[in-house]
């Protein structure tokens, strides 16, 4: 009795140590997004303050970003959201595509074009984005929302995630639905597509976030501030009114609202996804 | 004829799945890849070729990669490129530990409903005892504030385990972006800034006391340098065995020392910043550089790290002419023990010649007029890097890396702990000795990772935050890139510079293809 007695309080004194050692360290990292909260619902001169709680809370603030002049929030949160579920949808389709042709089809040169789509993966973006550019100003797509969706549209790694996924399908169920008289796009719907779910639901996910987080091609692309996407209008946000902080923290914290939810509710595929995927940093 | 016929209806069909794909693919991967070779040796200027005036673009061959190499700045961007990865090891490391804890058997055995019950009761009673006593004892909003998040995470985590945690610890790099980037640059305002508000006050107490015992001071940041020292010369002892036994290369050899040296070549550069003083106006543009003469005390830290640097590295030359006769072996072998293991080791001498230079550098500042001051973080040239690595490292502790680690700690076998317990090894056997080999390859890819993104790194940052200033030191080579292309309109210099970016990622690469294998194989 007094040996399992002891044994129990041991147990109960590490889970204890743990958990605060845990505590500590979400608090630590926590912290920044407390004081955003914070911040947002002071009034602006309480800023500085050494205190982070507001005297009053400004709700209003949160509503204010909608209002102000020359910041278009709630029009960049729809052509964000807009633009970033046409390239994933897009992205997601042609890459699906692209890997059931190289990974369930047999043509000549398979093989070497597949090798090609490897070998650009290594290519930094940057090294594309120049001449990019160049083309978008010839094609006359610059400035306009097909200018984001359509380079970003087609993913060499997108390609390569769901190809080595498809791999992995039994070859067998080709041939059964082969015998069954399939064609090869009713093989590609209706028995690889939705065997391949984890890997289309992490590429959408993976997809999503990105375009929705990208900064540089959106920078470069947009002229008109009624066209912009979240992440370039917060910087036209902190350039132009950044001395307003509590109304900046407030936009920050919206801005932030869609990845928390995607994030709450796809948390299982999006663990399961990197473990997959591994790759995408 | 059957067959070819067969045979192109494959080809057809094949191609019909890839066309979506591989129109855009042609159009906005390999045409821009064709166009920016070809940009990359003229001198495509937006200036001198736009609507309004059109002077022939001409070949110019290498000029650009010329240029590029002659311009005094490049180095420096070059520089800041390779100083934003020293970040990588700490963050890494962040990562592992968080893994680490989240891994641990949080219940064990019989009783665990009961040790739950228990766990949650207290972790409440606790919370809410120390909101109480914040709030009887007259506290500040700052201080009950605190108090109930440290409570409310403590509570929650006690009852939802470590799902909560995992979900805490990942936040800050899910959100990661430029609303992350604003934030932190309004925590980092030097006047009203959270950080600086919070840092206030604990320098003014710290002030006194730093004067009074300055002598002590440079005492401890001496002994801090000295164990540095020691530890350096005990690795390159290390090393220099593992090259007699076999054990690794030449290469992995070199690899090695230049990794374990670079802590006290920053020693250096740390504790003397006052051998170049950049003088700045009052827009923070670089106007000049001026030599001054080390201080005397200066000198001191100076000896000892050549000291140790040339004993060494006396060593290991001696090493290297010894091994010409003695010593065979394959050249390029046990380079991931040296990337790991002494990259490691640079990580932790780096804290430790860290620590000195704070030892070293408190007493002067404490005894100037103003004061110990909290730093002016991304609007100080020497602290603006080191400001963005600090919010790097937040980033890192619970990102992608975390949730591999916690993927490739599940996949390490029981038996071999149970076989570890039975032979009676320690906590610190148990990791260094079964965990940490088990984890090699998952360490050797994220820092593959690590170092390819690195290399690209920078730009969001950069763009956001300080626009590559004060005086170019936060500007990375992407960012270079970007203000040449875009802002500028060097079209060509830009992508003279996006290609020798190209070249350094594709060494990186060939290193993981040619080792990776090797060392994940094991």
């Amino acid at each position: 009795m007094q040996d399992k007695n002891s044994r129990f309080w041991g147990g109960f004194a590490k889970l204890i140590s743990l958990n605060v050692v845990l505590t500590l360290m979400a608090v630590l990292l926590v912290l920044p997004f407390t004081w955003m909260v914070l911040a947002s619902l002071k009034v602006l001169d309480e800023i500085g303050y050494d205190s982070w709680l507001p005297k009053a809370c400004q709700w209003h603030n949160y509503r204010d970003v909608f209002t102000m002049k020359g910041i278009f929030f709630g029009r960049w949160y729809w052509n964000t959201v807009f633009v970033s579920s046409w390239i994933t949808f897009l992205q997601v389709f042609t890459s699906s595509l692209a890997a059931f042709s190289f990974s369930r089809l047999h043509w000549k040169g398979r093989d070497q074009v597949f090798f090609l789509y490897l070998a650009t993966m290594m290519l930094p973006g940057l090294v594309m984005m120049i001449p990019n550019y160049q083309n978008m100003i010839l094609l006359g797509l610059v400035d306009t929302y097909a200018g984001l969706v359509i380079p970003a549209s087609f993913s060499a790694f997108g390609t390569f995630l769901m190809r080595q996924f498809m791999m992995n399908i039994p070859k067998s169920l080709d041939e059964a639905a082969e015998i069954d008289g399939a064609t090869k796009w009713q093989l590609y719907w209706d028995v690889v597509l939705p065997l391949a779910r984890p890997a289309l639901v992490t590429l959408t996910i993976f997809t999503f976030i990105g375009s929705y987080n990208n900064l540089f091609w959106p920078l470069v692309m947009m002229k008109s501030p009624d066209k912009y996407t979240l992440p370039i209008g917060m910087l036209a946000f902190q350039s132009s009114q950044g001395q307003q902080t509590n109304l900046l923290m407030a936009a920050v914290a919206m801005s932030v609202v869609p990845m928390i939810i995607i994030f709450v509710l796809m948390q299982k595929q999006l663990v399961k996804g990197i473990m997959l995927g591994g790759v995408k940093g | 004829m059957a067959i070819n016929k067969k045979d192109i209806k494959e080809f057809a069909v094949g191609i019909g799945f890839l066309l979506p794909n591989i129109l855009g693919f042609l159009a906005f991967t390999v045409v821009p890849l064709v166009m920016s070779v070809y940009m990359a040796f003229t001198d495509w200027n937006l200036e001198m070729h736009n609507y309004f005036r059109s002077e022939p673009i001409t070949f110019v061959w290498f000029d650009n990669f010329f240029k590029l190499f002659s311009d005094p700045d490049f180095p420096q961007y070059f520089g800041n490129t390779f100083f934003m990865m020293i970040g990588i090891p700490f963050g890494v490391a962040g990562s592992l530990v968080a893994a680490l804890l989240l891994n641990m058997e949080f219940t064990k055995g019989d009783g665990r409903k009961k040790l739950m019950v228990t766990m949650v009761l207290c972790a409440v009673m606790a919370a809410s005892f120390g909101l109480l006593a914040a709030i009887g004892m007259g506290a500040t909003g700052m201080t009950i504030l605190l108090v109930s998040l440290i409570g409310g995470v403590f509570v929650i985590g006690s009852i939802g385990g470590k799902t909560i945690y995992r979900t805490l610890f990942y936040f800050p790099y899910f959100t990661a972006g430029v609303a992350t980037f604003i934030l932190w640059k309004k925590l980092y305002n030097p006047l009203n800034g959270p950080i600086n508000n919070a840092l206030r006050p604990l320098l003014d107490a710290l002030t006194p006391v730093a004067v009074m015992i300055s002598p002590a001071c440079r005492t401890v940041g001496i002994v801090l340098l000295v164990i540095a020292g020691l530890f350096f010369l005990n690795m390159v002892r290390r090393k220099l065995r593992l090259w007699r036994d076999g054990e690794t290369g030449i290469v992995s050899a070199w690899l090695g020392m230049i990794l374990l040296s670079l802590p006290l070549v920053f020693c250096w550069s740390w504790v003397t910043p006052t051998w170049m003083h950049i003088v700045m106006d009052n827009r923070g543009v670089q106007t000049s550089v001026e030599l001054s003469f080390l201080s005397r005390d200066a000198n001191w830290v100076l000896l000892l790290m050549i000291f140790f640097l040339s004993i060494g590295w006396g060593r290991f030359l001696y090493a290297i002419y010894l091994a010409k006769r003695e010593y065979r072996c394959i050249a390029d072998r046990g380079i991931g023990d040296s990337a790991i293991v002494d990259g490691s080791a640079m990580v932790l001498n780096m804290i430790l010649v860290g620590l000195c230079c704070v030892f070293w550098m408190l007493p002067e500042m404490a005894a100037s007029d103003t004061g110990l001051q909290p730093p002016k973080w991304i609007s100080d040239y020497y602290w603006a890097k080191p400001s963005l690595l600090i919010m790097g490292f937040w980033g890192a502790i619970g990102s992608n890396n975390m949730l591999l680690y916690l993927a490739g700690l599940s996949g390490v076998p029981q038996e071999l702990y149970e076989a570890a317990d039975i032979d009676g090894a320690s906590p610190w056997q148990r990791f260094w000795h079964i965990t940490w080999p088990q984890l090699a390859n998952v360490t050797f890819f994220i820092m593959v990772m690590a170092v390819i993104g690195g290399l690209q790194g920078g730009f969001d940052m950069a763009r956001v935050m300080t626009e590559g200033g004060p005086a170019g030191s936060t500007t990375t080579l992407a960012y270079y890139i970007y203000t040449q292309g875009f802002n500028t309109g060097r079209l060509g210099y830009a992508s003279a510079v996006s290609w020798l970016l190209f070249l350094m990622v594709f060494t990186v690469t060939m290193f993981n293809w040619k080792f990776g294998n090797r060392y994940t194989n094991e």
